[in-house]
């Protein structure tokens, strides 16, 4: 089998422009490829046959853009019209959509083929795709080792190169936290920048979709097409269209660069510690300021994080109910039977402590207590982000705190899916945009990733340290370490 | 918190609408409590001002114009609904309304 | 018995006159076959999104305007969390801090003059599924669902079953004339639900609240049968827990629903869905300046023009007749303008089952009919002898006059006719000449005969007189 789907977009667009290639050609690898990585458990659905039908019809269409062709996965909870949808949850696990996300109605005007729908944990919500109902994904660098959360599922197929290009979505990491840990690279868009219609909804006011790609420069490319306004998203914000890879390549000199102390303090493990020390090295060897801040509140953002995003999704989990769609308790004796039952069956551990701690959160005198309050300090979060991007270009730490553990590991603690997420959370709770890029491996051939956060609607900027960084740093992210596979 | 009740418990449950077996509510109630003490620590943040930020957004909502657009055919309303009597969506008796 | 005081609080929830719905862009429509006016949104499907109607939100503005309401001008919505299966989300989306209206009121006539009713505020909000119950399930259509909601909620200001239905009578005017709402209260489009205590101190007692009550009247009837019902109860000093109860119409009387637990529990959070939406004063004033004319307003031009109490209110019960009359407003004699309406133009509409639109009477006709009738060119009976060929033909009114033969008498005609009458009755003129008025009654009537209707009253007046005092 041809290996077509190592070779990068641009040249497999060439390739498919000049009729070399097919689209079933890659579709029919990727297939290929997913079945022999069948133990990694990257998907939920598949959507072969519907795949290699598009392909077919795409034979007779001209070549009239960089994706034309290009396969794609989807996290299972982005809203596919006619392809079974999850959110990786028993409620949702025989839930056709009969409507399109924003995303997806991009993708299919660019003629790209979605090969399924990838693994995550429950509705998005843990951070090692652990709390799957359908069980988890491993990382392709080392198979028993998470691959982080919660797009696990999408992180997987992207870095074991069963898909080049995959969307996540980001509400407290999700989409950067498993980048980090399976070595590609994430881009959480700046809250408002895409489209969130169709996306089910975890914390509304945190979650974004953003692209999972092999390298910068086809993150940048990607986040090209799922971007812009949408009458449909009121939080979607209107600017002008703009290129996102047109700074890819200048020279990075001068640039002011921020660390919060926060980001390199004890919570960090040392040998992250220093992977990120020789990236500061780095930067000021390349005429980079490098100046240790601190952000005001930002060790109170897991706190916030918690209390905003599990009031939140008790509103928005409550429509999971029996009625209309899902999973509905049979035979109920009543109708609060129905709703206790459906519920009771249809959601997994993780899910209900956060809905019930979010309703706790919410209910009576609490509301003031916890809820107001969070939301008053995430304002002064806000604020001390956008006073920092006064005076700095960007803001930079690592992503993950530690590289990606046992996959076998239990954790009796259910803190401890948001402490992994603590270096990633207070970006979500500005609304700023942040991205993950590999910047080297542990001493167990793990990857890590660097965090990189620009100031709002600054994504462009963000692309140009982060492929000078990748340029500098050469590393090989692919697990398959340039073996036949 | 101090101490969460196996009453608060339910009480929470009932709120979600999700039933709770025997064995499960001490379960919950520690992993709960746990939660709950992380919350908690929103009590110790001092000086912070009162404005409060409920979605980072900064623009205003735009308004839809009043044009009708396309609606779903009934046959599709119904494919998902686990339970449907007719042209209507059915559920066991609504007793409080 | 009667020193109890009786304490009412009301809600009332108004459908707006929107052509789609709140949240999505689906139809507003009533009556329409079950679930066929929905679209994702409206289902609560995971992942969709609400977007604001532009015109709720004006309507909305409008209500809050003439409930003389403070409007809130940075205004958002809030989640209200309660699971129901005819609360799609388990969720409505409503406003709970930034009401667009707050501290209004309301004036109602009573035996002591004018009574303010404070409304506490009016919400925008959006409606639940209606649902149909037997006794083995309950059955949902979605169309009703996001439906845009105006909820006035009324501090509890009245102190009888009169004042609760004069302000629900005033409340619905308000609305209608504004063109807020239909408020049809038996489809549905306005809803009440009354709070009601009785106490001999001046503390309130327990309230209970009475809910879908299906018109006005009857709002009068349940606020009564509960002053009765609860003072009863107190007469044999038994207490109650809140509740809630609903109005039978059957029975004419109250059953008790659900006995209220400790409090609601409803979960409020901001909807971080939609942004805030700023209300300029330039829109405010924008939007108040072009109001439609009040009913009260309408009423004080209606009376200043010397139509009758008992016929102004009848103007006002019917919002078709009063934008037409008004229509006309500094053209015509408003008086007959709006006898006609009321009398045979009303008679004929109810005969065929027509609407005034349905009809060929144009404006220009209507004017003319009316300065004929004010000049006395043509008298009633002559209107009710062409009111169909008016309502039905095409022809102007004096096309119309002329097939029937209806012509004005000439000036030398009329005064040979006065000659004759005056000739053959000479004791009537002599009684005239004597001072007795009534005389000058029997001759006109004399000539109207010889005339056979075809002479102008005003002229025949005038000649006759002259010619008299010759």
């Amino acid at each position: 089998m041809s290996k077509y789907l190592d070779k990068s977009i641009e040249e497999l667009h060439k390739l498919l422009k000049s009729k070399k290639i097919k689209p079933i050609d890659l579709v029919e690898e990727a297939f290929d490829r997913i079945e022999k990585n069948k133990d990694l458990n990257c998907f939920i659905t598949l959507n072969k046959e519907e795949a290699l039908k598009k392909a077919k019809e795409l034979e007779n269409l001209e070549v009239d853009n960089l994706f034309f062709g290009i396969p794609i996965a989807i996290k299972d909870n982005i809203c596919t019209e006619g392809l079974r949808t999850t959110c990786a949850s028993k409620i949702l696990e025989n839930f056709v959509p009969i409507y399109n996300a924003t995303v997806i109605d991009k993708i299919n005007e660019k003629h790209m083929i979605i090969v399924g729908k990838t693994n995550m944990d429950e509705f998005a919500m843990g951070s090692c795709s652990k709390t799957s109902y359908f069980k988890a994904p491993h990382n392709p660098w080392n198979f028993d080792k998470i691959t982080g959360g919660s797009s696990g599922g999408s992180a997987a197929c992207v870095s074991g190169r069963l898909v080049p290009l995959a969307l996540g979505s980001d509400t407290g990491g999700s989409i950067r936290q498993p980048s980090s840990h399976c070595g590609i690279v994430g881009m959480k868009p700046t809250y408002g920048r895409v489209s969130r219609y169709g996306l089910v909804a975890f914390a509304s006011s945190m979650d974004q979709i953003g692209p999972m790609t092999r390298n910068v420069l086809e993150n940048a490319e990607l986040l090209n097409i799922l971007c812009g306004k949408d009458p449909k998203d009121l939080t979607s914000t209107d600017k002008k269209e703009e290129d996102f890879t047109r700074f890819i390549g200048e020279n990075i000199k001068g640039m002011k660069i921020a660390v919060p102390n926060y980001f390199v303090s004890d919570i960090v493990s040392s040998e992250v510690r220093d992977k990120f020390n020789e990236i500061v090295k780095l930067l000021k060897d390349k005429g980079c300021s490098v100046d240790y801040i601190d952000i005001d509140y930002i060790e109170n953002a897991v706190t916030l994080y918690q209390i905003l995003a599990m009031g939140e999704a008790s509103g928005n989990l409550a429509r999971f109910d029996g009625v209309k769609y899902g999973y509905s308790y049979e035979n109920p004796k009543d109708l609060e039977e129905l709703y206790t039952k459906t519920r009771q069956i249809g959601f997994g551990d993780e899910v209900k402590r956060r809905i019930m701690v979010g309703s706790y959160i919410l209910s009576g005198e609490n509301a003031n207590v916890y809820y107001d309050k969070a939301m008053g300090v995430r304002d002064d979060i806000k604020k001390s982000f956008e006073k920092a991007f006064k005076k700095y270009d960007f803001i930079i730490g690592p992503t993950t705190t530690t590289e990606a553990y046992d996959i076998n590991e239990e954790f009796n603690d259910p803190s401890k899916s948001f402490l992994d997420d603590i270096l990633v959370i207070p970006v979500n709770m500005a609304g700023l945009p942040g991205l993950s890029l590999p910047m080297g491996f542990t001493n167990n051939h793990l990857p890590v990733g660097l965090h990189i956060i620009g100031n709002f609607f600054e994504e462009a900027k963000m692309y140009k340290l982060a492929s000078f960084i990748e340029k500098e740093l050469k590393l090989n992210l692919d697990p398959r370490g340039g073996k036949d596979e | 918190m101090d101490k969460l009740s196996r009453e608060e418990v339910l009480h929470v449950a009932h709120l979600a609408r999700i039933n709770l077996e025997e064995d499960e509510i001490e379960k919950f109630r520690v992993q709960l409590k746990k939660l709950m003490d992380d919350i908690d620590k929103i009590k110790d943040v001092k000086d912070y001002d009162e404005e409060m930020l409920i979605s980072p957004v900064d623009h205003n909502a735009p308004l839809r114009e009043d044009s009708e657009g396309k609606m779903l055919e009934y046959k599709t309303v119904m494919k998902n609904v686990p339970h449907s009597t007719g042209n209507f969506v059915e559920v066991p008796v609504m007793l409080n309304e | 018995m009667n020193n109890y005081k009786t304490t009412v609080g009301i809600e009332v929830h108004a459908e707006l006159k929107t052509k789609t719905k709140m949240f999505s862009n689906s139809a507003n429509h009533y009556g329409k076959m079950a679930n066929t006016c929905t679209n994702v949104i409206d289902l609560g499907y995971p992942g969709t999104l609400p977007t604001v109607n532009e015109e709720a939100i004006h309507l909305g503005l409008r209500a809050a305007l003439v409930l003389n309401c403070k409007i809130n001008k940075h205004m958002h919505f809030d989640r209200k969390n309660y699971f129901y299966p005819d609360n799609p989300k388990n969720y409505q989306i409503t406003q709970n801090r930034t009401p667009i209206g707050v501290d209004g009121y309301v004036l109602i006539d009573t035996e002591n003059g004018k009574k303010k009713i404070r409304i506490h505020d009016i919400h925008i909000e959006e409606d639940t599924c209606k649902s149909i119950h037997s006794d083995k399930s309950s059955l949902l259509d979605f169309n009703r669902a996001g439906v845009p909601l105006v909820e006035i909620v009324t501090e509890a200001d009245m102190n009888s079953a009169e004042e609760a239905v004069k302000y629900l009578e005033k409340l619905r005017e308000l609305l209608l004339y504004a063109d807020v709402s239909d408020c049809k209260i038996e489809e549905g489009s306005m809803r009440c639900d009354c709070n009601v205590s009785v106490s001999k101190t001046d503390k309130l007692n327990t309230k209970v609240e009475v809910k879908n009550i299906g018109s006005i009247s009857n709002v009068g009837v349940a606020i009564k049968y509960e002053e009765e019902r609860q003072i009863a109860l107190y007469e044999k000093n038994e207490t109650f827990k809140e509740q809630t109860r609903r109005f039978d119409d059957k029975t004419m009387s109250t059953i008790l629903m659900r006995v209220k637990e400790t409090g609601n529990d409803y979960r409020y959070f901001p909807e971080p869905d939609i942004p805030f939406i700023d209300l300029t004063d330039e829109y405010i004033e924008e939007t108040r300046k072009n109001l439609p004319m009040s009913a009260e307003e309408r009423r004080n031009i209606y009376l200043d023009a010397g139509i009758s109490k008992v016929n102004v209110e009848k103007i006002i019960q019917n919002r078709t007749v009063s934008d037409y009359l008004n229509k006309f407003i500094g053209k015509i004699n408003l008086v007959i303008a709006s006898n006609l309406l009321l009398g045979d133009v009303a008679a004929y509409l109810n005969k065929y089952e027509m609407k005034l639109e349905d009809t060929k009477l144009t404006d220009e006709k209507f004017e003319t009919v009316v300065k004929y009738l004010d000049s006395g060119k043509i008298n009633s009976k002559i209107f009710k002898d062409i009111i169909e060929d008016i309502m039905e033909n095409e022809e102007s009114i004096d096309e119309i006059l002329e097939n029937h033969n209806i012509k004005e008498m000439g000036e030398d005609e009329l005064i040979e006719i006065i000659n004759n009458v005056l000739e053959n009755n000479t004791k009537s003129v002599e009684d005239y000449k004597n001072g007795n008025e009534r005389a000058i009654k029997f001759l006109m009537g004399q000539i109207m005969k010889e005339t056979k209707g075809n002479a102008n009253p005003v002229l025949v007046t005038t000649k006759l007189e002259e010619m008299l005092n010759k």
